[in-house]
């Protein structure tokens, strides 16, 4: 089964993270999510566990010291299903 | 960046507590008066956010024992044990515990926090894996990350999240180790113990428990709820403190593993920290005969559990889901929980003031904890007292 690109990993990235936002908000590549959603770590930590359940992945929390956006995130999911 | 602006965040959080009528951080206990009452701005106020829950600070018997051992051997070690040498008395309370749990190694450290950090950066290294629950108390992410190992979250108490990531590793599941608590210390709630054991005995693996704040509570003899739950024999490593229902200050690890003797030479948090003082280590031997041998007190802090779940939930509070010596009060709002939490005070009930991102989903949160010292009146008050505040502060807002 072909690996999805970047693109549609950040858009299912986006997805995940409507749901996980109690309002509403623009959420592009680019959008930080600590700085710009205020998300909390507990919740950071949920969304992630989200992430992991869409896309059968474990994430080790040392991958994600340089994410800082949307972008960034699926950057690592990418790189993660590649290998 | 400059050294200091570090800290411009922490400097954020101390102005915002520092503009409230009553910094929460900076309550100051003035004279305590016994295990559940104290003077607390020049007023008797009852003590319901400590984590005393037997009331043993105040046994007879563990402060005679406390002072005989500040006079015999007195007021401190002034060293660590593998540099400076281990008293008897640390050996005989390690003998304790282990048969306490009818484990056959344990060992003491000089907190709660250095039992996570100095068991969890013994056992884990660089390439190792832990699953780490994503409530876990701070001393243990800190030990994971401190070690090196990946580290992988699930969600709070979901052992089909921790089965899937277990699977997701593959091979280096066996290896693994899957840490949680027994009692999370700011809802109240308890750990699927059960099931994260049936997931390690499917995937492999290693369970490391912190009963913090369940020993002594849980349990027929007060083991905890790795005693409650029936799962003693499953668990790999349990660990806890002495500075809560032990009324002292220290921390130990049990296990049925003999690697455990060989931590004593492998983790930095215990082999450079001085070793906990005679009296400490006198208070808690006499404390955990009392945990093992008195089921009265237990029976106590049930009833008193009983009591104010009870009455907190006809209130309509939004509560943590398991009834138990602590009941976490969930407010969306914080300005409400902080309202309350003041009028609480006010009211001569002390509790804890939780805010984000201490709190659980983004909320605010009243701790509130029972103690077997607490009378059935000062539980009436205590819930009294929330009956006030809520009509006057939160009306129709909780939850």
């Amino acid at each position: 089964m072909a690996k999805p690109d970047h693109l549609s990993i950040v858009a299912a990235l986006i997805e995940l993270l409507r749901d996980t936002l109690e309002q509403p908000r623009d959420i592009a590549a680019d959008t930080a999510l600590i700085a710009d959603l205020g998300l909390e770590s507990i919740q950071v930590i949920e969304y992630l566990c989200e992430v992991e359940d869409r896309f059968d992945l474990a994430i080790d929390e040392d991958k994600l010291a340089d994410v800082r956006t949307v972008g960034d995130l699926a950057e690592v999911v990418r790189q993660l299903l590649k290998d | 960046m400059a050294l200091f602006d570090k800290f411009a965040a922490a400097a954020g959080t101390r102005d915002l507590l520092g503009s409230l009528p009553v910094n929460p951080t900076d309550v100051v206990i003035e004279r305590v008066l016994s295990a559940s009452e104290a003077i607390v701005a020049g007023r008797p106020t009852i003590m319901a956010g400590t984590n005393n829950y037997l009331g043993l600070t105040f046994e007879p018997e563990c402060i005679d024992a406390g002072q005989r051992a500040l006079a015999e051997a007195g007021t401190g070690t002034t060293g660590s044990r593998m540099a400076n040498g281990s008293y008897r008395a640390h050996l005989e309370l390690e003998a304790e515990l282990a048969a306490f749990y009818g484990m056959p190694y344990a060992m003491v450290f000089s907190t709660g926090y250095s039992a996570n950090l100095g068991s969890l950066v013994a056992l884990l290294g660089p390439g190792d894996a832990v699953l780490l629950d994503s409530e876990a108390h701070a001393s243990l992410f800190d030990g994971c990350r401190m070690s090196g190992a990946d580290i992988f979250r699930f969600k709070h108490n979901d052992p089909d999240g921790l089965a899937k990531r277990m699977r997701r590793l593959g091979e280096r599941a066996r290896d693994a180790l899957i840490v949680v608590e027994g009692l999370y210390s700011i809802r109240g709630d308890c750990a699927p113990l059960q099931e994260f054991a049936a997931v390690k005995a499917e995937c492999g693996g290693y369970l490391f428990v912190d009963e913090a704040h369940s020993l002594g509570v849980y349990g027929e003899r007060g083991r905890g709820l790795v005693e409650s739950e029936g799962v003693i024999d499953q668990v790999d490593f349990v660990v806890g403190t002495f500075s809560k229902s032990l009324g002292s200050i220290g921390g130990f690890c049990v296990s049925p593993h003999d690697v455990l003797t060989l931590f004593r030479y492998a983790s930095r948090p215990y082999i450079f920290t001085a070793s906990p003082c005679p009296s400490v280590i006198a208070t808690t031997r006499v404390a955990l005969r009392h945990i093992a041998t008195r089921p009265a007190l237990r029976e106590q802090v049930w009833r008193n559990a009983h009591q104010l779940y009870g009455a907190l939930a006809e209130l309509g509070l939004s509560l943590g889901p398991d009834v138990s010596p602590v009941i976490g009060v969930a407010f969306r709002e914080r300005e409400v929980a902080l309202r309350c939490w003041q009028g609480l005070l006010d009211a001569g009930v002390y509790t804890n003031l939780i805010l984000p991102p201490a709190a659980p989903e983004g909320g605010s949160l009243i701790r509130v904890s029972v103690t077997a010292a607490h009378s059935s009146a000062q539980i009436e008050a205590i819930a009294s007292a929330f009956r006030d505040v809520v009509a006057r502060h939160a009306s129709g807002c909780a939850a």
